[in-house]
């Protein structure tokens, strides 16, 4: 990667140490991407060559393939601009409202996806909530329409934190604040200065949520599947999870194997192309400077945003508490009908191991990957590391039904069905959003400490838990803090994975809504909500008071 | 200084209990095979969680250590699974208890059930020599308040309910399937019934219960689904009316069966005996679901109730081309 890590001195000067590490590292790639990805072309080579034609040319198979590209594009055209537009109008201290906007901008992707999904059918579905108060519903939110705006509702968040760190790294308020000064109109500044230094940011945002949304699972799930709208992952879980013909087996190795050509072809050239780009570094230094703006755009952009928000997740969640406290299918929502009795009916031992279940896979996997994600970035200051650390930014393209099938094939006649496939599938899966952040943390760190810390004789390990853990400790548990959250209501390769008494609670969610239990699955799905959103709150308090106490500023 | 340490002490500790948790029996290999110990065992069913939830309950209750593993989906999804476990190293199940006989033959003819039942009185009906009907499942009609309900299954073809009447997929739903085999037999109705509600708009959903919501919420006028889901929704106050046809409601009986490498299985053993008995017929019957033991009272059935069922066994051989020929009009998941 950079040419500022060569000039870096290893931390493991001793060579066993590192080839030990290096080892461990190639040895998890291998278990958790190669050997799956293997027994997968095997299957379709060689155990089922001759079904592979029939599959290949089966009329499900191309319109899913269509469906899944028309879906990743579109939603990239809808969630890169939104994103961005938050992105560089949240710059502005003229907005009213600001933080509380930067934190409620983030809900889309904290709410789970499935909850997600499941709301906003109840907010705008027919007989929905807006039908129930003002007689206003959008059928299509059951079609290809609706699963692409959701989708993308879901990814702008992610289209905003790319941009937002590509405006802390690259945008230079000085030249904005000079070219204001010049008499430029802020429209000027926006196409002239803004946009062009963003350019990069914006094209790695619109690679991420173009991965992201083609491997998205459980919104198209909910919103498409009933009205036949079949992705490529939508198809891979009804080939594996509701048809027990053998053929159906092949197409779905298939299209998992299919899925990560795709998203291969789509990251490979995306990133050779932007990586230059994006390494260039900020001419001035210091921090981020507010960008120009004046009073009433302020204001008025404080309400787009805001009445944006409303619609996206305000009474999507809203429709959501209202199914849950209502206390039958068909009745209205006001406070004569109102009961706790699906919440009661949820609280059950059942879902209380579910919920277990579900915490522990989330804790450990994030456990294991801070270190593995640790392990990797140190690794990264010689050539052998940096091609193990580019094989772990890799998998985040393999999409979660991929890796589900592989992991399923490759080693589901020992562990299938158990816990330990699930946390098998979420490390492979996670790997490269734990390692993501310590790998960035690493770069920005002065190589000379370690060095001297070195030559004046601290051991190793001594010069890793004082001159790096230190400062990385916010980067990890940022990883930490992201792996988490997302283990913890993953769904995609749980669904496919989970056996007899091992559901988690995400699982358990799916199933519900699959099985049409509206009140049950809204109740459950508010709980799993709140439990997110507050353990993400605690988390991130406890983010920034690691990063307050060993001096690293809040990234705002 | 001091707050960055004990802010670290706690994830740690939070960790270890973490890992300790991990440990002390969620994860790892051993808990997903079949067999496992003559204390626990496996079982798959596609019976609704209402039901099959105070059964084991009440079933842990009679027989303390003893412990079920369940895994449950509706039949379609069951067959998946099945699939899959065959696929990688053999059927993970000790006991399985179908919606319907139809996919319990099934099993039979795979060699993957059967050559066990327990003693009951479960009248001759309901039982084969290789599983025994524990519950019925009776296919009635459901229509939108305010709206007529249908004197006769024909009815739903009316002019009246054009574009409006839902069915469940048979694809996914033990029920629906068990209704496709008896209408198919009927030469009154056949195939050609399904081609007209089709015709005239009619819409497939998943399941039985997406029916009755849909019903309920007014999107179709009137639709085909189970009894005991369309009495709960109605109980709770769901604006709909639940109604048993002409020539009658089609009774589907739901089997439970012994996997066969599980002969020596106590657990699976005594939770078939178990559902067979008058408790545990009880159970089932309070829980919302038809017992098949004859004087063990069941939930809402009209005094008059016609009832139907169709040829089990004639049907077993003829389901996978019903099945197609349903799929050439409604289509299949």
């Amino acid at each position: 990667m950079g040419g500022r890590r060569s000039v870096a001195p290893p931390v493991f000067e001793q060579a066993r140490a590192r080839w030990a590490l290096l080892a461990v590292v190639v040895v998890a790639v291998l278990a958790l991407v190669v050997v799956p990805l293997a027994a997968m072309v095997r299957t379709v080579t060689v155990d089922a060559g001759g079904r592979v034609g029939a599959v290949l040319t089966a009329p499900g198979f191309g319109s899913a393939i269509g469906t899944s590209l028309i879906v990743a594009a579109a939603v990239t055209a809808l969630a890169v601009p939104v994103g961005a537009a938050f992105a560089v109008a949240l710059r502005g201290s003229h907005v009213p409202t600001r933080t509380a906007l930067r934190v409620a901008v983030l809900l889309p992707v904290l709410v789970p996806d499935f909850v997600l999904g499941f709301s906003w059918l109840a907010a705008f579905g027919r007989s929905g909530f807006v039908d129930d108060l003002i007689g206003w519903s959008w059928p299509g939110v059951q079609s290809l329409a609706g699963v692409t705006v959701v989708l993308a509702v879901n990814a702008a968040p992610v289209a905003y934190l790319l941009t937002v760190s590509g405006l802390s790294a690259r945008a230079e308020s000085d030249l904005e604040w000079a070219a204001r000064a010049a008499g430029a109109r802020p429209w000027t500044v926006l196409r002239t200065i803004t946009m062009p230094l963003l350019a990069p940011s914006l094209a790695m945002a619109a690679t991420v949520v173009f991965v992201l949304a083609l491997g998205a699972f459980a919104i198209p799930e909910i919103l498409g599947s009933a009205t036949g709208v079949h992705t490529v992952t939508t198809r891979i879980y009804a080939d594996l999870a509701s048809s027990s013909d053998p053929a159906s087996f092949v197409a779905a190795v298939t299209l998992a194997l299919v899925l990560v050509l795709i998203a291969a072809a789509v990251v490979g050239p995306a990133d050779a192309l932007l990586t230059p780009g994006l390494r260039t570094t900020r001419t001035s230094g210091g921090s981020l400077g507010a960008a120009p703006g004046g009073r009433v755009a302020g204001r008025l952009a404080a309400t787009m945003m805001w009445c944006y928000l409303a619609v996206a997740v305000g009474i999507p969640l809203l429709a959501l508490l209202a199914t849950a406290v209502t206390r039958a299918v068909g009745v209205l929502p006001v406070p004569s009908n109102w009961t706790l009795a699906n919440f009661t009916a949820v609280l059950t031992a059942r879902n209380g191991e579910a919920l277990g279940r579900s915490m522990v896979l989330a804790l450990v996997a994030a456990s294991v990957l801070a270190v593995l994600g640790g392990v990797v970035a140190l690794l990264e200051r010689d050539r052998a590391g940096r091609a193990a650390g580019t094989l772990v930014a890799l998998t985040f393209v393999l999409p979660g039904s991929t890796l589900a099938v592989g992991l399923l094939i490759g080693y589901g006649r020992w562990i299938g069905g158990s816990l330990l496939i699930i946390g098998l599938a979420y490390l492979a899966k996670l790997w490269a959003l734990a390692h993501r952040p310590v790998s960035g943390a690493l770069d920005r760190l002065p190589p000379e400490e370690t060095h001297a810390s070195r030559v004046s004789g601290a051991t190793s390990w001594v010069a890793l838990r004082t001159v790096l853990l230190r400062p990385l400790a916010p980067a990890l548990l940022a990883g930490w803090l992201v792996c988490f959250l997302t283990g913890l209501h993953e769904v995609t390769m749980s669904s496919l994975l989970y056996g007899p008494g091992n559901e988690t609670l995400a699982v358990v969610v799916l199933n519900s809504e699959e099985l049409g239990q509206v009140g049950l699955t809204a109740a459950l799905s508010v709980l799993l909500t709140l439990l997110v959103l507050v353990l993400a709150a605690v988390l991130w308090w406890l983010v920034s008071r690691v990063r307050r106490s060993v001096g690293v500023p809040d990234v705002r | 200084m001091g707050t960055t340490r004990k802010v670290w002490v706690s994830i740690l500790a939070v960790l270890l209990l973490a890992v300790a948790g991990c440990g002390s029996g969620t994860g790892g290999p051993g808990t997903a095979g079949g067999s496992g110990s003559a204390k626990s065992f496996t079982l798959y069913t596609c019976v609704s969680d209402t039901t099959i939830n105070p059964v084991i309950k009440a079933f842990e209750k009679a027989h303390p250590g003893m412990q079920v593993k369940l895994y449950r989906a509706p039949t379609g999804d069951l067959n998946a699974r099945i699939a899959g476990d065959i696929r990688s190293g053999g059927l993970r199940a000790d006991a399985i208890w179908a919606c319907d006989p139809l996919t319990m033959q099934d099993y039979v003819g795979q060699g993957l059930i059967g050559d066990w039942t327990p003693a009951t009185d479960i009248p001759e009906e309901y039982r084969t020599d290789h599983y025994v009907g524990v519950a019925l499942l009776y296919m009635v009609a459901v229509t939108h308040e305010g709206v007529a309900p249908p004197a006769s299954w024909k009815d739903l073809t009316d002019a009246r309910y054009d574009g409006s009447v839902a069915v469940p997929d048979p694809n996914i739903a033990a029920s629906a399937l068990g209704a496709l085999g008896y209408f198919a037999a009927d030469p009154s109705y056949g195939l050609d019934f399904y081609a007209t509600l089709k015709k005239n708009g009619g819409t497939q959903l998943s399941t039985p219960t997406d029916v009755v919501n849909g019903v309920a919420q007014g999107t179709y006028k009137a639709g085909i689904t189970i009894a005991n889901s369309a009495y709960a929704a109605k109980q709770s106050g769901s604006p709909i009316a639940v109604t048993w046809p002409d020539p009658g409601s089609v009774a589907i009986y739901g089997p439970i069966a012994l996997a066969k490498h599980s002969a020596d299985n106590k657990a699976a053993k005594s939770f078939c005996s178990y559902v067979t008995s008058k408790q545990g017929q009880t159970v089932i019957a309070d829980s919302g679901s038809y017992p098949t033991l004859a004087g063990v009272p069941g939930p809402t059935e009209p005094a008059d109730a016609k009832i139907v069922s169709p040829d089990w066994m004639k049907l077993s051989h003829s389901k996978d081309k019903v099945l197609r020929q349903y799929q050439s009009i409604f289509g299949g998941r």
